[in-house]
């Protein structure tokens, strides 16, 4: 399967339409809004759910077959600054364009499915989206891959954190997958005969921060184990009792990451010592934040290295993916992969208008803060 | 006394060179040669160091003079900036007017001058305060204050400036001093330890809050007694201070009528290859994510303030738990200067944690706004 540009595998009339789509204007939905109107999953209500976003999704995906589209040659313009031999150019350019005809292919799916008229349509159109979100299931390992080879093949010298073009095309780029599957994810789960009590689709109306905190740490510390024969210990203070609506799976990824990355680090620290300090995780709930903080005793990393966690060129670790050829069974998570778990961490954070912020203190360990906006305000639109 | 602009008070000629000079480029040095240079103070040394103060002094000064005339929304005419203006046009002349530095006998005279300077300048963030303090009075109250950037900004450069020149004659001044302490190079303290800084700055912290309401609560440091590294134990002394000053306001205001005993205050030490990073935290209920910006503004401050009522700001030297909202953003400079940082971050509803990192190489140029 050589690289071919768009224009050779994809019919004319579908690149201008993708063009057109990708120059309409984006409409973003708040987490209130999407708790509200998904609270009242009727017919009517799902019928139109599913015209929304069979207008919605198409912009968004041609956004981002464009960019990936681009993005290879824009690169080619700098060969001085990269030198990156043809070889790794190439295999860039293939598992980019592969990324980019998934997107192109659910284009054309959505762009070739009727007008939603009833709710006939309106389930089958659900389904389409479903298969929709499968075909994309593999986009972050593939990407990683790709982005991959552009540093192996460059010039060494050139410090990792001048790509700003590129951080920031995956930055976008990721942000806006994270929004397409959770719009395609809510809606497909509103057809849930009977979904969990509290719940709206993904969103948990009266989600417990401590409880998932409890649970993602768990998950964490037996990665710990199963790698290392032995993990830190994790304590988690704050109000078991303590709420507010959110989305469980994200809050679960964010915290899983942070604490496998402590973990990770005092393990290494403390590896052949008598006493290991734990990890703290502190969960506040104020008036407007709800705050998280996971703070370690790993080390910590020097202040001029900080930056360097946040981008997708840096790991400390080994690849995972340099073991594991066939993406679409790899399935282990490693306690330590292709240096994506903070940057995309730090983007679920932002989606629904929070942050996360890492600060450092070199020789003794690292304090991770997650914010959240508690209010809610339907002021705040996701990120686009 | 009136305010006048520079041209009615001072001669021409001082004004033209006064922009001549502004216009000079700056040169930094690290703390690091500061301390090497001055390990060895012989006379040859000094001769030298004054002679580059000489030079340099006047090039610092003439910039903020010329800024100070220039300040947004009528900043530069309040009486206040008019005041401190004048200073640093005396300061100007004098440095100018010094004839060349040839021998020793030159130099310590030189030294007296610029001691004189230092002195002169003393009260110039009260009084800078203060002026800025009427312009906000003057000001409509709708304008919300920390969006004026362009004060902030200026405010930023001529504190961290300031820092800059006071640090240079003091440098220079106590050099001279026959017998010096052990392992001291005038301001810089070779083996400085601090955690033992922490620990005194903390007590300073505590007996004003004792003062204040009676009781404080506990500070808990956590660090190597014996870790050292060069640095300005008085700068140092300065930052903790102030981050543990809003450490125990805000416990002690959280829990002072709670039955609940008020959380310690705690500061870690690290010390790193990089860097020596200090943390001070506290559970004095935080501040929301939105309202952590203003922290570092010189607008804001959620106390009473002290100016309003001292007017002499002469002999005012009682320092208050809470004043005109200078602590935090001078303390960052402070940091910034020897190329550290100052970051504080909060949960709201639980307490806030500064982070005070400094460098421990010392081969930062000093910034030069």
């Amino acid at each position: 399967m050589a690289a071919k540009k768009a224009s050779e595998s994809f019919s004319k009339t579908l690149i201008e339409e993708v063009h057109k789509w990708r120059c309409m204007k984006q409409t973003g939905v708040s987490l209130r809004y999407m708790m509200e109107f998904g609270s009242k999953p009727t017919q009517r209500n799902l019928l139109i759910s599913g015209q929304f976003l069979h207008k919605e999704l198409p912009i968004r995906i041609a956004r981002r077959a464009i960019e990936l589209e681009s993005l290879p040659y824009g690169l080619s313009e700098k060969p001085a600054v990269l030198k990156v031999p043809s070889f790794f150019y190439a295999l860039m350019g293939l598992l980019l364009f592969s990324v980019r005809d998934w997107y192109l292919d659910s284009f054309r799916d959505l762009r070739s499915f009727p007008e939603i008229k009833d709710t006939n349509d309106e389930r089958e159109f659900t389904q389409m989206i479903k298969a929709i979100k499968v075909r994309h299931n593999n986009v972050v390992p593939m990407m990683a891959l790709g982005v991959q080879q552009l540093k192996k093949g460059m010039d060494p010298k050139i410090v990792s954190e001048d790509l700003d073009e590129i951080h920031q095309f995956l930055d976008r780029f990721y942000m806006s997958r994270i929004g397409i599957r959770m719009l395609i994810g809510q809606h497909v789960e509103l057809h849930n005969p009977n979904p969990p009590l509290h719940c709206v689709g993904y969103i948990h109306t009266k989600m417990s921060p401590v409880e998932v905190a409890q649970n993602a740490s768990e998950d964490a510390r037996c990665i710990c184990l199963r790698e290392y024969g032995s993990a830190p210990e994790v304590n988690i203070y704050g109000d078991p009792k303590f709420t507010f609506p959110y989305v469980p799976t994200h809050l679960h990824l964010m915290v899983f990451e942070l604490v496998k990355n402590s973990l990770r680090a005092v393990q290494e620290r403390f590896m052949d010592s008598d006493i290991v300090p734990p990890i703290r995780i502190i969960v506040a709930d104020g008036i407007e934040d709800v705050t998280i903080k996971v703070s370690d005793e790993g080390g910590g990393i020097p202040r001029s290295g900080l930056p360097k966690i946040f981008t997708y060129l840096y790991s400390t670790a080994r690849n995972p993916l340099d073991e594991h050829s066939d993406l679409g069974t790899a399935d282990t998570v490693t306690m330590a992969g292709y240096g994506y778990g903070l940057p995309i961490s730090r983007l679920y954070a932002r989606y629904f208008g929070g942050d996360l912020q890492i600060i450092s203190m070199e020789g003794y360990g690292e304090c991770s803060l997650l914010w959240f906006d508690h209010l809610n305000s339907c002021k705040i639109k996701v990120k686009l | 006394m009136a305010a006048k602009k520079a041209c009615e008070s001072f001669s021409k000629s001082l004004i033209e060179d006064v922009h001549k000079w502004g216009c000079m480029k700056q040169t930094g040095v690290s703390l690091r040669h500061m301390m090497e240079f001055g390990s060895k103070p012989t006379d040859r040394n000094l001769l030298i160091s004054g002679q580059f103060l000489h030079k340099e002094l006047p090039i610092r000064i003439a910039r903020r003079a010329i800024e100070l005339d220039t300040l947004p929304y009528g900043l530069s005419e309040k009486p206040a900036t008019l005041k401190v203006r004048d200073w640093y046009l005396d300061s100007f002349r004098d440095l100018r007017s010094f004839p060349e530095i040839k021998d020793i006998n030159d130099e310590k005279e030189f030294t007296q001058m610029i001691k004189a300077i230092k002195v002169r300048h003393n009260n110039v963030v009260p009084t800078m305060a203060l002026g800025v303090q009427q312009l906000k009075k003057g000001m409509d109250p709708k304008i919300v204050y920390e969006d004026l950037d362009e004060i902030h900004q200026f405010l930023d450069r001529f504190y961290l400036s300031r820092i800059g020149i006071r640090m240079l004659i003091g440098q220079h001044v106590k050099l001279h001093k026959p017998n010096p302490a052990p392992h001291v190079v005038g301001c810089i303290h070779t083996k400085m330890s601090p955690v033992e800084v922490a620990k005194n700055a903390s007590e300073a912290a505590r007996a004003i809050c004792l003062r204040e309401y009676g009781s404080a609560p506990d500070i808990n440091i956590y660090g190597d007694p014996s870790f050292t590294f060069p640095y300005v134990p008085t700068h140092l002394q300065l930052m903790v201070f102030e981050l543990v000053k809003n450490s125990l306001r805000a416990v002690q205001e959280r829990f002072m009528y709670s039955d609940k005993v008020a959380p310690p205050v705690r500061i870690i030490v690290a010390e790193g290859i990089e860097d020596v990073t200090i943390k001070i935290s506290d559970e004095g209920g935080g501040i929301k994510r939105s309202g952590l910006p203003k922290i570092f503004t010189y607008l804001y401050s959620t106390a009473k303030n002290p100016l309003d009522e001292y007017t002499d700001l002469g002999t005012d030297d009682r320092i208050t738990m809470a004043g005109y909202g200078y602590g935090i953003p001078i303390s960052r400079l402070y940091a910034k200067y020897f190329g550290g940082d100052l970051q504080v971050i909060s949960m709201e509803g639980y307490g806030t944690d500064a982070y005070l990192h400094l460098s421990r190489l010392g081969d930062s140029q000093e910034p030069l706004p």
